[in-house]
C-alpha cells in the first residue's frame, strides 16, 4: 500500500510538473517559489510582504530590525535623536553607491523620504500609508553629505523602527524617471539589482555588492500550492512560501526538501467594517453595536480551525498585539455558541421565523494566506450556526480584493492578515495609529483607543507606557473592530541543499543563505 | 464547435409519421446498445438532479472540520457514513456530488435553451430576410467566434461577477452562433420550397411563416446540435468553476469540487478528484453518444439505407 501511495504521489507530481520544463538549479543561483505575484518595484508603492521581500534585496534602508528585535546598521552608521524626540539624525556610511554608479549621500536619503510623501506622486505603499502616517512624518533635510535629519510630528517611541522600513534610492536617477519607469526598472541601492521581470512569471536579480552569498536570485511566481510543492520536491526551487498545511507530510516524506514550521507574527482577523456606508448594508447596522461584535467572538472555534485547517496548534489571539507583548490579563474568548446566541438575543437580534438573525456579507481574498478560503468558509459556518445568514464573497486576491482593501472598502465582514513584529507592542498597535490611517480598514473610531496615543507620546517611562497600552488593549478586546483569530504560522518548504532559517516576521531575506 | 454533415440539409419529422419514426428510433437504440446505456445513465443523472436533496445522505454544505479528509466509507457524523469520503471542510462528497448534478445539468440545459433560442431567432431572421440583416447577424457571429470562448466567458464573468444566472447567460450567449448558422442554412433552403410559398400565398404573416412553417422543419438538426452542446457546456461550467468563476464557493458543482481537490492531490486524497471527475466524464460521454446516435438516426442517407 505505501508503494502504491508513493506511485500515486509521484504520478501526481509528474502531472503537476508537466509543461514546466525548468532545469535543475545551478549552484550560483537561489530559486524561490512565491505564491503571489510582484506588483511593483516602486519603493514608495510596495505594500505587500511578498513584494517587500523581493524589493528589500534591491534597496537598502537606514537600519534593519533583526528577527530578535535588535537594531543593526545598514546605510546609517549612527543615529541621534533630539531631546524633544522630533528630529532623527542619521550618519550615512561614506562610499556607498546606487546601481548606476551614482554616489549615495544624505541628499539622496532625504530625497527618498520626501519623494514618498509628495502628494503629486499619490503613493499608497507601506512608506506613506503606514510609516509616515504613524510617525507624522514632516520632512527630511540633508545637513551635509553624510548627515540627514528626519523630522516627525510627535514623539514616537518606535519611530526608529518604522523609519527603518523606508527604501533609499538615488535622487538623480529617480528624478529622470517617470512613475511607470520607477515601477518597472528600479535603480537600487542594495546588494542585488533587478536583471529582468516578467509579471506573473519570474523576477531575476544579480549580485552587486555584499552582503549576499548567491550570485543570482530567481523568484518564480507559482500561485498554485500543489505545483509549488511539486517543484520543490523535484529540486527545481530551493525555497517555497506558504506551503499548504495538507502538503507538509508529502514534502517531509520526500528526499529533497523539508518544511520549516514557525509561529509567525501576522495577525489574522475578521474585520468589522464600521464605516457609515457599510452601516447601511444588511448586517452592517448590527455590527455597529459592540455587544453584537462581542457576541460573535464566542461563536467561532479558533483553536479547532488552527488544528484542523492550518495543521498547527494555536492559542486564540486576544487582540492586535503579538503574544509576548500582549495584555497578559486578557484571556482568549472561548468557543461558546450558547453564550453567543444569548448575547445576540440580548443585543436585540433574536432569531426570526426562518431561524436567522440577520444577513451579512463576508468578503475575502483567495490564495494569499494559509488555507484562507477554507478558513473563511469555516468561520461562515460557525457564524451561521448562531443564526447569521452569511453570504461569502471570495475574490481573486491581487487584482480584485487588494484594491478594495486599499480603499478601505471591504465588508461588512472581511478576512485579513496584518504583518506584525515582536520588537514592540506599539509596532503592532500602529495599524490603528489614527482613525484615518491607511491600515484602519475597519474605520473604527473609539476615542478610548485613539485619544490615548497622545498619552503614549507624553509618557515618561516604559512602565507608564505599558499601563496605557494595556488599557488600550482592554478596550480593543472588549469593543474592538476585530473578531480575533490567530497569529498565522508560517510554513516554508526548504531544499535540503540549502542552509537557510525562516524568521517569524515573514521576512524572507536570502543574504546569508548558503549551500550545504 | 460541432460541424454538422451536409446530410442535415433537411430531415423533417412531421406529425403524420411521428409514431413510425419513434418506433424506428427505439429499434435503432436497442440495436446500437451504447446509446441505450448512455440514455440509462442520463436518466439516472436526471433523477439524481431532481431528487438529489432527498437522496443525499447528509447536508452537502454542512461542515465538520473535525472529520475532514475522511476516506471513503469512513464513519461520519451522527452514525452516518462518508460513502465517498469527506472534503477539506468535512463535507460529505457523495451529497455534494448529488447536489452538483443538479447545478451541472441546470447550467447545461439552461445555457442551451438561452443560446438555442437566441441562435434560432437570429438564424431564422438572417436566413429568411437575407441582405444586410443577414450580413450584420453573421458578421456579429464571426466577431464572437474570433475570440476564444473560455476567454470571453472569463471576461464577462469578471465584469458581471460569478453566480449561477450570470454563468448560464454567459455560457448561453457563447453558443448562439452555432445555432444561428445551422438555422440560417436551413432557412435559406426552406424559404424557397413550395409549402413556404403556399403559406405566403395564403396570406400568413412573416412571423407565422418563420416560426410555424419553417421552424418545425429544422427541429431535428437542432436537437442533434443541442445534445452535443449540452456536453460542451457542462465541461465549460466545470472549467469556469475550476477557475473560481462559477457559482459561489459553498454551492457544490462538479467543477468546483474538482478545483477544491487540487491542494489535496499531492497529499493523495484521491477521492476528492476521482468522483466528481468521473461524474463529469460519464455524463459528457453519455451526451456525446446520444448526439452521435441522433445524428445517425436523422441522417436521410442512412435512413434510406436502413
Amino acid at each position: 500500500m505505501p508503494k502504491t501511495r508513493h506511485l500515486l504521489m509521484a504520478s501526481t507530481a509528474g502531472m503537476l510538473l508537466a509543461g514546466t520544463a525548468f532545469a535543475q538549479v545551478s549552484d550560483d543561483t537561489l530559486v524561490v517559489g512565491l505564491s503571489a505575484d510582484i506588483t511593483t518595484f516602486e519603493p514608495a508603492a510596495v505594500s505587500s510582504r511578498d513584494n517587500a521581500n523581493v524589493v528589500r534585496h534591491i534597496f537598502d534602508t537606514l537600519q534593519s530590525i533583526e528577527a530578535d528585535g535588535s537594531v543593526v546598521p545598514d546605510l546609517a552608521t549612527n543615529l541621534s535623536i533630539s531631546e524633544d524626540g522630533l528630529a532623527y539624525t542619521y550618519t550615512i556610511e561614506a562610499g556607498r553607491t546606487c546601481h548606476d554608479g551614482e554616489a549615495l549621500t544624505a541628499e539622496d536619503v532625504a530625497y527618498s523620504f520626501n519623494r514618498a510623501k509628495d502628494p503629486a506622486n499619490a503613493f499608497t505603499g507601506n512608506t506613506p500609508g503606514f510609516v509616515f502616517s504613524s510617525v507624522g512624518f514632516v520632512d527630511a533635510v540633508a545637513l551635509s553629505d553624510t548627515e540627514v535629519q528626519i523630522n516627525i510630528g510627535a514623539p514616537n517611541q518606535i519611530a526608529f523602527g518604522l523609519l527603518a522600513e523606508v527604501y533609499v534610492h538615488c535622487k538623480d536617477s529617480y528624478e529622470k524617471m517617470t512613475l511607470e519607469q520607477a515601477a518597472t526598472s528600479p535603480i537600487g541601492s542594495g546588494s542585488y539589482k533587478l536583471e529582468s521581470w516578467t509579471p506573473g512569471s519570474e523576477v531575476r536579480l544579480s549580485k552587486m555588492s555584499e552582503p549576499g552569498t548567491f550570485q543570482n536570485i530567481l523568484y518564480r511566481i507559482i500561485p498554485e500550492a500543489s505545483t509549488r510543492s511539486a517543484e520543490l520536491m523535484a529540486g527545481n526551487v530551493d525555497i517555497i512560501t506558504n506551503v499548504a498545511p495538507d502538503q507538509i507530510d508529502a514534502i517531509n516524506g520526500s528526499d529533497t526538501a523539508a518544511v520549516q514550521s514557525i509561529q509567525g507574527t501576522r495577525r489574522m482577523y475578521v474585520g468589522f467594517n464600521l464605516s457609515p456606508e457599510f452601516a447601511a448594508m444588511p448586517g452592517g447596522d448590527a455590527i455597529q453595536n459592540p455587544d453584537v461584535r462581542r457576541a460573535l467572538q464566542y461563536a467561532v472555534d479558533v483553536p479547532a480551525i488552527c488544528a484542523q485547517l492550518l495543521n498547527f496548534p494555536c492559542e486564540r489571539a486576544t487582540g492586535i498585539v503579538n503574544p509576548p507583548n500582549a495584555n497578559k490579563s486578557l484571556t482568549p474568548y472561548p468557543y461558546d455558541p450558547a453564550k453567543a446566541e444569548e448575547l445576540l438575543d440580548a443585543a436585540g437580534w433574536p432569531r426570526q421565523a426562518d431561524g436567522t438573525r440577520f444577513t451579512i456579507r463576508f468578503q475575502a481574498g483567495r490564495g494569499r494566506y494559509l488555507n484562507d478560503e477554507n478558513v473563511v468558509l469555516a468561520v461562515a459556518q460557525y457564524l451561521s450556526d448562531v443564526g447569521l445568514k452569511v453570504e461569502t464573497d471570495i475574490m481573486e486576491w491581487g487584482s480584485v480584493y487588494v484594491p478594495l482593501i486599499r480603499e478601505r472598502n471591504v465588508g461588512p465582514l472581511f478576512f485579513l492578515g496584518s504583518g506584525g513584529g515582536l520588537w514592540s507592542p506599539l509596532y503592532d498597535m500602529t495599524d490603528l495609529a489614527k482613525v484615518d490611517s491607511g491600515t484602519n480598514y475597519t474605520h473604527w473610531n473609539d476615542p478610548r483607543w485613539f485619544d490615548r496615543w497622545t498619552d503614549i507620546a507624553a509618557s515618561k517611562s516604559p512602565e507608564e507606557t505599558r499601563v496605557i497600552i494595556d488599557e488600550m488593549l482592554q478596550v480593543f478586546y472588549d469593543d474592538g473592530p476585530w473578531l480575533h483569530m490567530y497569529f498565522q504560522p508560517d510554513f516554508y518548504g526548504v531544499s535540503k541543499r540549502l542552509n537557510w532559517t525562516a524568521r517569524p516576521d515573514e521576512k524572507v531575506y536570502l543574504f546569508s543563505a548558503t549551500l550545504n | 464547435m460541432t460541424n454538422l454533415p451536409d446530410a442535415f440539409a433537411i430531415a423533417p419529422v412531421t406529425g403524420s409519421n411521428f409514431s413510425r419514426e419513434l418506433r424506428r428510433a427505439g429499434r435503432s437504440m436497442v440495436a446500437a446498445k451504447w446509446p441505450l446505456l448512455a440514455l440509462a445513465i442520463l436518466f439516472v443523472v436526471v433523477v439524481v438532479a431532481i431528487f438529489g436533496p432527498w437522496l443525499s445522505p447528509l447536508d452537502p454544505n454542512r461542515q465538520n472540520i473535525m472529520m475532514r479528509l475522511a476516506g471513503p466509507m469512513a464513519p461520519g457524523p451522527n452514525g452516518a457514513t462518508f460513502v465517498m469520503g469527506s472534503d477539506a471542510l468535512g463535507r460529505d462528497v457523495l451529497s455534494r456530488l448529488l447536489y452538483g448534478a443538479r447545478v451541472s445539468l441546470m447550467v447545461g440545459i439552461s445555457a442551451i435553451l438561452v443560446g438555442g433560442t437566441l441562435g434560432t431567432i437570429a438564424g431564422l431572421v438572417s436566413g429568411y430576410f437575407g441582405g444586410w440583416i443577414d450580413d450584420v447577424i453573421m458578421r456579429l457571429g464571426d466577431i464572437q467566434l474570433a475570440f476564444p470562448f473560455i476567454l470571453l466567458a472569463i471576461m464577462f464573468l469578471v465584469v458581471l461577477g460569478p453566480g449561477l444566472v450570470n454563468l448560464i447567460l454567459v455560457l448561453g450567449i457563447g453558443q448562439w452562433v452555432t445555432y444561428a448558422r445551422i438555422v440560417r442554412a436551413q432557412t435559406l433552403s426552406l424559404r424557397e420550397k413550395e409549402f413556404v410559398e403556399a403559406a405566403r400565398a395564403m396570406g400568413d404573416s412573416t412571423t407565422s411563416i418563420m416560426f410555424r412553417t419553417i421552424l418545425p422543419n429544422i427541429v431535428a438538426p437542432l436537437t442533434v446540435i443541442a445534445s452535443f452542446n449540452v456536453a460542451s457546456v457542462i465541461l465549460a461550467e466545470a472549467s469556469l468553476s475550476f477557475l473560481g468563476l462559477g457559482v459561489p464557493p459553498e454551492t457544490p458543482t462538479w467543477g468546483s469540487m474538482l478545483a477544491q481537490s487540487r491542494d489535496q492531490l499531492i497529499a493523495n486524497k484521491w477521492w476528492l478528484a476521482v468522483f466528481p471527475g468521473m461524474a463529469i466524464v460519464v455524463t459528457v460521454l453519455s451526451f456525446n453518444i446520444i448526439g452521435d446516435w441522433l445524428r445517425d438516426l436523422l441522417d436521410p442517407r442512412l435512413k434510406e439505407r436502413g
